[in-house]
């Protein structure tokens, strides 16, 4: 088509200023061919990033949790039931339920803070990955913005308003796994209807079936863009399953417990999850506001079984976690684009307002029937974080981004023992700077420092005496702070390689640990972590991209004690290598090898865990631009290691003492899953 | 001649913008339209910034475009298609035909053409693309009709304009 041409090199000559803008950081560059989008310029530091739809749609996902392993280094598991909350391990955490990893899904938190199981309970089985549009990370404490349990690292995936296609999807699959979905989202009035439904039944490679099943769905209308318009959204999930904990190794090689056996038949669960909520957002040439109001209605039902008999030889070990609760908060914020002496510079005030009334407990069961009530508690947690965070380009290779972020929170715990009730409150200010120098020759260099926190169990800040064994214990601080500096390099320096690294250390005040007695998160001793990162991305050829990660850390306490510094499943090395087709005709597919490595499972660091390598697979086929079919495959060289591991004592029926041990959860066998999806 | 002036205005724009730190991002679309004579087609070439246009996307869909996928040119496309149309003397649509577009770093320009249609046919013209997304979107539209350029300027306020 020859005709008259526009002025393009004269607009493009017009851009030869284009920053990010400010009024929306999250926005990135379009992918002009195919690759991911470049952070350069855009990222406050060397491990942050954004992923695509397209890149979490041609992910392997056991389960939805998995989506969140599109962040380098960051390894997600399951020690139970599909129902539970996933176990998290990054930059040298053992983050059990999700402690130190902020997740949030449009803004709504869903780390669960005092909750019965554990500090910082991350269930994501209400994700719906056909509405997941991108998922953006960060590691470090560097930003204010990022309040509770951000140290480690922060996780945030964003629902699409509107859909680009239309889908429904039918999935089967080896191991009673059965899944379909629908999601579509049609104009209504002058605004879109987005509505999701999804069901879900897996039952794992388990001798006692998990019977896995969830209801889930979302509703949400929205008017505008979601820079300059307003969205309302309900969500409903509801699941119920079994669980097959965590195993003794002394069993299992005495060939009285098989692999995929459960000692107690009766561990499970039952969690259901409503929220409403909405956002509003404003964004003019000189400013932006956001707010977002959320209520979220969670319940769980857990009964777990660790120790099997060693508390209770009669009855055993069986315990109940019931918590109840609703979450209620705002969260607002304002930017200003000024331009003092020519600079341009962006500041943004904000507040997080977050509100829960938890009702929880611990009893002892058997067979899910409650035996004795050890507490029960109603918890009323209120928190209240302010923050002003300044991005200044100082010149066209040097910007700054400075923060402060000020926290208050109070806890007030009313308990079966009047001595574990009580009110207490704590306050943190967090510091953060990031100085980011380049582009130089397609390479950017960070320095961050940043001051960090999680809050702890509500429950501890008034605990005097151990409810189970009546002994005194003392009381733990409501805020724990964490600090942490970093060196880091991104550089795309090699035509379709993005590379970066960054070295990096994080010191917490007190650690959060698993007690896999009580089943709970405790607040432990001081730690210091080192690490480093390496993160490649290399996009040959249209068709193919290879992902190359790899991340060690060296994590210890700080304290001297005699048992040893090391820190109990603090994961060590992690590596993952993925080879990604797409557009190969009608081909697709992917392939992923992601290395857990060992871990120490006791301080003196004389047991380890082994490493685990898992590889998993899918091919995609399309028959036409509506219709494709999928196969996934998990695990495909069925490995027999661990999904992971602990070292405590426990007892079996028939043991006449407690034994030290490895318990361990099997990587799920090899299974396929096979999926037909249709657009339109 | 216009297109001349129109040309000059715009070198010195961007010298301007790229000389001095920018108060404000400048935010452009460029619209040429004119009749082949070989093809008896009207042609309309679009060219916009890029960065507008993945903003654009982003905010509508929360999501990364790759317009090199032909399943996101096709989102583009529904978005351009409906707020860029030109209406007939009847005041009904003229057939407009997707071509395709080219991306760089820095525009993204996006071709369409009336097929065996003169100019004249052209009646009104309704350009509204960028400019309902962002508030200070200055659309321009060159028309080339005979030996004269004729320059129409658009923004959301004033995004339909009559050609007679």
């Amino acid at each position: 088509m020859t005709m008259l041409r526009p002025l393009p090199c004269a607009l493009a000559a017009l851009l030869c200023h284009a920053n990010c803008r400010a009024d929306d950081p999250v926005i990135q560059r379009i992918l002009v061919e195919g690759a991911r989008a470049s952070q350069l310029g855009v990222a406050d530091s060397a491990n942050a990033g954004t992923v695509n739809q397209n890149q979490l749609e041609m992910r392997t996902v056991y389960r939805p949790g998995e989506l969140l392993e599109a962040t380098p280094g960051l390894v997600v598991s399951q020690h139970s039931g599909e129902g539970k909350a996933n176990q998290f391990y990054l930059r040298g955490f053992n983050l059990d339920h999700g402690t130190d990893l902020r997740t949030t899904v449009d803004d709504m938190p869903v780390n669960q803070r005092s909750h019965a199981h554990g500090q910082g309970w991350t269930d994501l089985n209400f994700l719906i990955p056909e509405l997941a549009a991108r998922l953006d990370y960060k590691k470090g404490p560097y930003s204010a913005q990022e309040g509770d349990f951000a140290s480690a690292g922060s996780a945030a995936v964003t629902y699409a308003n509107r859909l680009t296609k239309n889908v429904a999807t039918v999935s089967v699959g080896q191991n009673g796994y059965a899944r379909t979905a629908i999601a579509a989202s049609p104009d209504l009035g002058r605004g879109t209807l987005l509505y999701a439904l999804e069901l879900v039944h897996n039952d794992g490679p388990f001798t006692h079936p998990d019977d896995y099943s969830k209801v889930n769905g979302v509703l949400r209308y929205s008017e505008g863009y979601a820079n300059n318009g307003f969205s309302i959204s309900a969500m409903a999930y509801r699941a119920k399953w079994n669980s097959t904990d965590q195993i003794p190794e002394r069993a299992v090689d005495a060939g009285t417990l098989g692999r995929y056996d459960a000692v107690d038949p009766s561990d499970g669960g039952a969690s259901r999850r409503l929220s409403l909520s909405g956002v509003w957002r404003r964004t003019a040439t000189d400013s932006a506001s956001k707010v977002n109001v959320y209520i979220i209605r969670n319940q769980l039902e857990l009964f777990s079984n660790f120790t099997y008999f060693l508390d209770d030889p009669v009855n055993g070990d069986q315990f109940s976690q019931p918590d109840r609760r609703v979450t209620s908060g705002v969260n607002a914020s304002h930017t200003w684009h000024l331009h003092p002496a020519g600079l341009e510079n962006d500041l943004v005030v904000g507040t997080q307002l977050q509100n829960d009334n938890i009702f929880n407990g611990l009893y002892s069961t058997r067979d899910r029937q409650v035996l004795s009530v050890t507490r029960a508690d109603h918890v009323v947690e209120t928190s209240l974080g302010l923050f002003v965070e300044n991005h200044t380009r100082w010149s066209d290779t040097f910007r700054t981004v400075a923060g402060l972020r000020a926290d208050d929170y109070r806890f007030d715990v009313r308990s079966t023992l009047p001595e574990n009730s009580g009110r207490s409150n704590a306050r943190l200010a967090s510091p953060s700077l990031n100085l980011i120098f380049g582009p130089w020759a397609l390479t950017d260099f960070y320095l961050n420092f940043g001051d960090g926190f999680h809050s702890n169990d509500a429950r501890g800040t008034v605990t005097t005496v151990d409810p189970k064994s009546g002994q005194p214990v003392g009381t733990v601080p409501g805020l724990v702070r964490s600090h942490g500096m970093e060196l880091g390099v991104r550089t795309e320096i090699v035509p379709k390689l993005q590379t970066s690294l960054s070295l990096y250390r994080l010191d917490f005040d007190s650690e959060l640990t698993f007690a896999g007695d009580a089943g709970t998160t405790e607040a432990g001793r001081p730690s210091r972590r080192y690490g480093v990162e390496f993160s490649n991305y290399y996009k040959p050829l249209k068709w193919l991209s290879v992902d190359a990660d790899l991340a060690f850390a060296r994590a210890r306490s700080r304290d001297d004690d005699p048992v040893g510094n090391y820190i109990p499943g603090a994961v060590e090395g992690v590596g993952q290598l993925a080879l990604t087709v797409d557009q190969l005709g009608a081909w697709s597919g992917a392939l992923r090898l992601r290395y857990f490595g060992p871990r120490p499972l006791i301080e003196d660091n004389s047991v380890r865990s082994k490493a685990s390598l898992t590889l998993n697979g899918r091919i995609g086929y399309r028959f036409s631009r509506d219709l494709q079919v999928e196969l996934e495959a998990f695990n495909l060289s069925n490995r027999r290691d661990s999904a992971i591991d602990y070292y405590y004592a426990s007892q079996l029926q028939g043991e006449s003492a407690p034994h030290m041990d490895i318990h361990f959860h099997p990587l799920e066998a090899r299974s396929l899953r096979l999926t037909l999806v249709k657009n339109w | 001649m216009a297109r001349t002036r129109f040309t000059i205005a715009l070198a010195a724009a961007l010298v301007f913008s790229s000389t001095a730190p920018q108060a404000h991002q400048f935010h452009a679309g460029i619209t040429d339209i004119g009749f082949n004579q070989k093809t008896g087609s009207t042609e309309i070439v679009h060219t916009y910034m890029t960065h507008d246009v993945e903003a654009l996307l982003g905010e509508l869909y929360q999501r990364q475009f790759d317009l090199s996928r032909p399943e996101d040119e096709a989102i583009l496309r529904k978005y351009v298609e409906k707020q860029f149309f030109i209406l007939g003397p009847d005041q009904r649509r003229l057939p407009i035909h997707w071509v395709g577009l080219e991306v760089n770093v820095d525009s993204v320009t996006i071709y369409q053409e009336i097929e065996d249609t003169p100019l004249s046919q052209a009646a009104r013209i309704h350009q509204d693309v960028l400019s309902d997304f962002i508030a200070d979107q200055a659309n321009t539209i060159n028309i080339k009709q005979g030996g004269a350029i004729r320059t129409l300027s658009f923004d959301h306020k004033s995004a339909d304009q009559n050609l007679r």
